[in-house]
């Protein structure tokens, strides 16, 4: 036991509907308390999901418990009836796993046919979110895939999109505008967007890309295994690790096709892949080797993430922007082997493995890095300590789930984190002026730019009314010409201090126009009354 | 003097809602009683949901935790906390801790009650808060931590007539109503609770209990058996029509007689253009944080037309001045969510009143819809809540108002799977 304040990976039950949120025809039914289906907030607020999320929550109450009642087949009924999903995933959470209960039994008396329901019950004292989503997408992929012909031309799946993935849809976007330029056909993408129909014809492509080594790898291992498909498992974060990534699918891809006698696919000339198809794929070799990124082999930067992203962002920091890399560390603990040995050679210490940010936190204090790559909780830590901080992996805030297109994949992905690596970080030129001034000349600077609003807003993605933080530095006018009782003074006080000038002024305002000669806490409250609070 | 509402029918369902569990109090109660800290003994999935569904970041001092049971916990007698306890009150320094229960423990069989006067000390109690999802929705573990508050409240001798209000609200609507009885006349005992432990009111036989919060029916059945404190039957210090009951039924608990007849009045008079927009207007409350009731009585006074009216829990008999009110409105009591999806797209509703889950998704279905739990961060109670109460209403109408046309089939085109 210990005390926890955040964690960084979700449950297995959040990794479960993370999948068949992704689907279409698939619903999932918790069999837990209320409240267990928080998650759905999750989906329809962070991704603004205008559907309703296919996860109905089958009530378990206490009452029911004493009683020996279950409601999951009763659930599962309802379920059919007002939606008619293809397939139905049964889930237990953490307190009814405890129950254990047959859920194979009491699903089946249900009288829904068996072949639409999937009992997926896993020790959630043991398996998070990834794991839980893996494996799951996994199941579905043995048991709706089948053995098929190869579609004519080449053919890949992109196994492993799944709903709140890492700026999910522009890394699709990306990808699929690589695939379509060297004229690859995407045959299904997975789990995002999939139906069962489509996870039958998976088999169909040539090959697969599962670029996340949390999610979408064990499917494609099984789909290799069973339909001898080879498969392209890195993650094409940085230019070189996508032209890499471009050269061993077209050898994959044209092996295939030679044995089929199908014409090779050439590499196309680099300009095809850029936005305009004239220009340089990338900006990022060129803006390497400008004069005003020289100051960037000083940086030092700390890299926190899952281990997709962690591997990938350790190597672009080092190999392509040149910077120094002083840590790096992964919560992903099952897979902490993976990303030592991806980074061999790339830090001057351990791998830190925790999923305790306290810890990650400590360490950013203790080194105080140029730049911090994290995730929310990092950005967090590093608001306080006023480091700068930039979110490469989940978990995530709503910040992250922007309208515009921002892959981390591809070339696009590239210019993407370059900019964001370069807007985060303290400028070169802007730099020396504070080493060698200090931070005199800066004050005024700094108090008015938003970038450095010590104010955070809480609850970003459930605050009702987006709170602008005001700069607290700017005082409050104290000369509106009338006078404060002390009482009406503390009174104000109470008032959040965003919106207290606006107060203090209405109400004034207000005491003039009803002749008061000052502010007491009487007109106060009248001018509150009205003018509405 | 209590009127059980002969003819006010409530349609009973199976609870198969969206909305959340008894933790959720902890995202308002930690900040109202600032010496305090929220100590939960549950899993991962519990600590999943305060920092996701709340969107509760972690401050530099958090006062909420999670005492995180891990597999290796499962197989023990009793859950060891004196660690966690030690390392909460060298971190946080709190007047009390309060244990709140979930759901794991509570199939568990966890002796909550045992433990928490085991870990208590006389300078720091530890309290046990019932919050389980298994037998408490969202606001309704509130009740539960004012429970676990009135044996520090003293016992206010006989003949010391005075009010306190039952329900957490911010310190400026405190303020407000303080200052609202005093000048009716009313001497005012405080608040249950107050913003720091050691100033809980006294509450005594003739302590008037007014809840101004429509969740707390059993503390206030407490209070009414172990101190025989009385508690005002009236409706809840919500909208024109509820303020004005409410004052004068607490005068009158006083022997004051008032008037507010002009003073209800000229508050509607002053959110005309909101009631004239509100006006046969079709509102569907979909049931989320119990303040269902009184919102759907303003709506409905304020001549809307409140097609159903959803809450996960009503007490007829406190909430039966409400339930009156609302006669010939649609009333549902633990409503089936699949049904009321059905509902609403027969009925079409103008507005919906619906929780986080729920909210986008109808708004996808082209409604306009309102956050429920925006409600419990607002400030609407009493005479200078009406303007905001009203305006909440109003707003969403009128945004939905100045935007241009949606055409569905474009710009809903793979937004997501499902909606394609």
């Amino acid at each position: 036991m210990r005390l926890a304040f955040w964690l960084y990976e979700g449950t297995a039950l959040h990794g479960i509907s993370r999948v068949t949120n992704s689907m279409k025809g698939v619903h999932t039914v918790y069999h837990a308390p209320q409240g267990d289906d928080y998650i759905t907030a999750t989906y329809t607020m962070l991704e603004r999901t205008p559907e309703f999320p296919g996860l109905s929550i089958s009530v378990v109450r206490g009452r029911d418990l004493a009683q020996g009642v279950s409601r999951l087949p009763g659930t599962l009924q309802q379920v059919e009836h007002h939606y008619t999903p293809d397939l139905t995933v049964i889930a237990p959470s953490c307190s009814t796993a405890l129950l254990q209960e047959d859920l194979h039994q009491l699903a089946a008396s249900s009288g829904v046919p068996k072949e639409k329901l999937m009992v997926y019950a896993l020790n959630p004292f043991r398996v998070s979110e990834n794991e839980a989503a893996d494996g799951l997408l996994t199941e579905l992929v043995k048991r709706f895939a089948v053995a098929q012909e190869k579609t004519a031309v080449p053919s890949v799946n992109l196994i492993g999109f799944t709903s709140l993935g890492f700026h999910l849809r522009a890394n699709l976007t990306s990808l699929r505008r690589l695939l379509q330029t060297l004229g690859i056909k995407v045959n299904v993408v997975a789990p995002w967007g999939a139906g069962i129909e489509d996870l039958k014809k998976l088999p169909a492509a040539w090959l697969n890309i599962a670029p996340y080594r949390e999610i979408g790898r064990t499917a494609a291992e099984y789909l290799g295994a069973t339909f001898a498909m080879p498969a392209l498992y890195e993650a094409p974060i940085g230019v070189e690790p996508t032209l890499a990534w471009i050269r061993s699918l077209l050898d994959q891809l044209n092996a295939i096709g030679k044995e089929r006698g199908a014409a090779a696919i050439a590499m196309p000339k680099l300009h095809a892949f850029s936005l305009d198809g004239l220009s340089a794929p990338s900006g990022v070799p060129w803006f390497a080797r400008t004069a005003d990124m020289e100051s960037f082999s000083n940086k030092r930067a700390f890299v926190f993430g899952d281990a997709t992203h962690t591997v990938g962002i350790v190597k672009f920091l080092t190999n392509e922007l040149g910077m120094k890399v002083i840590g790096a560390g992964t919560y992903m603990e099952q897979h902490a082997d993976w990303v030592r040995q991806q980074l061999e050679g790339y830090l001057p210490g351990e791998l830190m493995v925790t999923d305790k940010f306290q810890e990650v936190s400590k360490f950013i204090d203790e080194e105080m890095p140029d730049l911090v790559c994290g995730t929310q909780m990092e950005r967090h830590s590093c608001r306080k300590l006023d480091v700068p901080c930039m979110v490469i992996c989940p978990p995530t805030h709503i910040e992250n789930h922007l309208l515009g297109y921002y892959p981390f994949f591809g070339f696009d992905g590239a210019d993407i984190i370059a900019d964001r690596v370069y807007l985060s970080c303290k400028l070169g030129l802007e730099k020396h002026l504070i080493d060698f001034f200090g931070d005199a000349g800066l004050e005024y600077e700094e108090g008015a730019s938003s970038e450095s609003s010590p104010a955070e807003v809480p609850a970003g993605d459930t605050q009702p009314d987006a709170v602008q933080p005001a700069s607290p530095s700017v005082p409050i006018s104290e000369e509106g010409g009338m006078h404060w009782s002390d009482e009406a003074e503390t009174m104000l006080k109470k008032v959040p201090f965003f919106v207290r000038k606006k107060v203090r002024k209405n109400t004034e305002t207000f005491a003039e126009g009803i002749g008061a000669a000052e502010v007491t806490v009487e007109v106060f409250r009248k001018a509150k009354e009205s003018l509405g609070g | 003097m209590l009127q059980v509402p002969g003819d006010v029918q409530i349609i009973k369902e199976d609870n198969v809602t969206h909305s959340f569990c008894g933790l959720a109090c902890v995202g308002w109660m930690y900040q109202k009683i600032k010496d305090s800290f929220f100590l939960i003994l549950g899993t991962h999935t519990c600590a999943h949901f305060l920092q996701n569904a709340l969107g509760m970041m972690i401050f530099a001092k958090p006062r909420f935790g999670i005492a995180l049971i891990e597999e290796g916990d499962l197989s023990k007698q009793e859950p060891t906390l004196e660690e966690i306890i030690a390392e909460i009150k060298a971190d946080h320094n709190p007047s009390v801790i309060f244990l709140l229960s979930s759901c794991t423990p509570e199939v568990m069989k966890v002796d909550f009650k045992g433990l928490s006067h085991h870990l208590s000390t006389p300078s720091v109690p530890v309290l046990f808060v019932p919050a389980s999802g298994l037998v408490f929705t969202f606001t309704q573990a509130e009740d539960s931590v004012l429970h676990a508050l009135v044996p520090f409240c003293r016992v206010a001798p006989a003949g010391e007539k005075k009010v306190v209000f039952l329900g957490s609200v911010n310190d400026v609507t405190a303020d407000d109503l303080r200052a609202e009885a005093e000048e009716l006349g009313i001497p005012v005992g405080g608040f249950l609770p107050e913003s720091r432990f050691d100033r809980m009111p006294a509450i005594g036989p003739d302590t008037v209990l007014a809840p101004i919060q429509p969740y707390l029916s059993r503390v206030a059945v407490k209070l009414e058996r172990e101190r025989g404190a009385r508690v005002l039957h009236s409706l809840f210090p919500i909208g024109p029509d509820g303020t004005r009951a409410f004052w004068e039924d607490l005068a009158r608990e006083f022997g004051i007689t008032v008037d507010l007849r002009d003073r209800e009045k000229a508050a509607w008079e002053k959110i005309r253009t909101q009631t004239d927009l509100l006006k046969g207007k079709k509102v569907f409350l979909t049931a989320d944080t119990m303040m269902e009731l009184p919102l759907a009585r303003f709506l409905h006074n304020a001549g809307a037309e409140v097609v159903e009216c959803s809450s996960t829990y009503i007490n007829k008999k406190f909430h039966a001045r409400e339930l009156e009110a609302l006669q010939g409105v649609r009333v549902v009591e633990q409503p089936n969510f699949h049904r009321q999806l059905e509902d609403v797209e027969r009925i079409r509703p103008d507005l919906i009143v619906t929780s986080l889950m729920t909210a986008n998704p109808f708004a996808g279905h082209g409604f306009v819809v309102k956050w429920s739990m925006e409600f419990m961060l607002m400030s609407i109670h009493s005479w200078s809540g009406v303007f905001t109460l009203a305006n909440m209403f109003v707003s969403p109408l009128n945004r939905r108002s100045k935007l241009p046309e949606f055409d569905k089939e474009v710009w809903l085109e793979g937004v997501m799977p499902s909606a394609e």
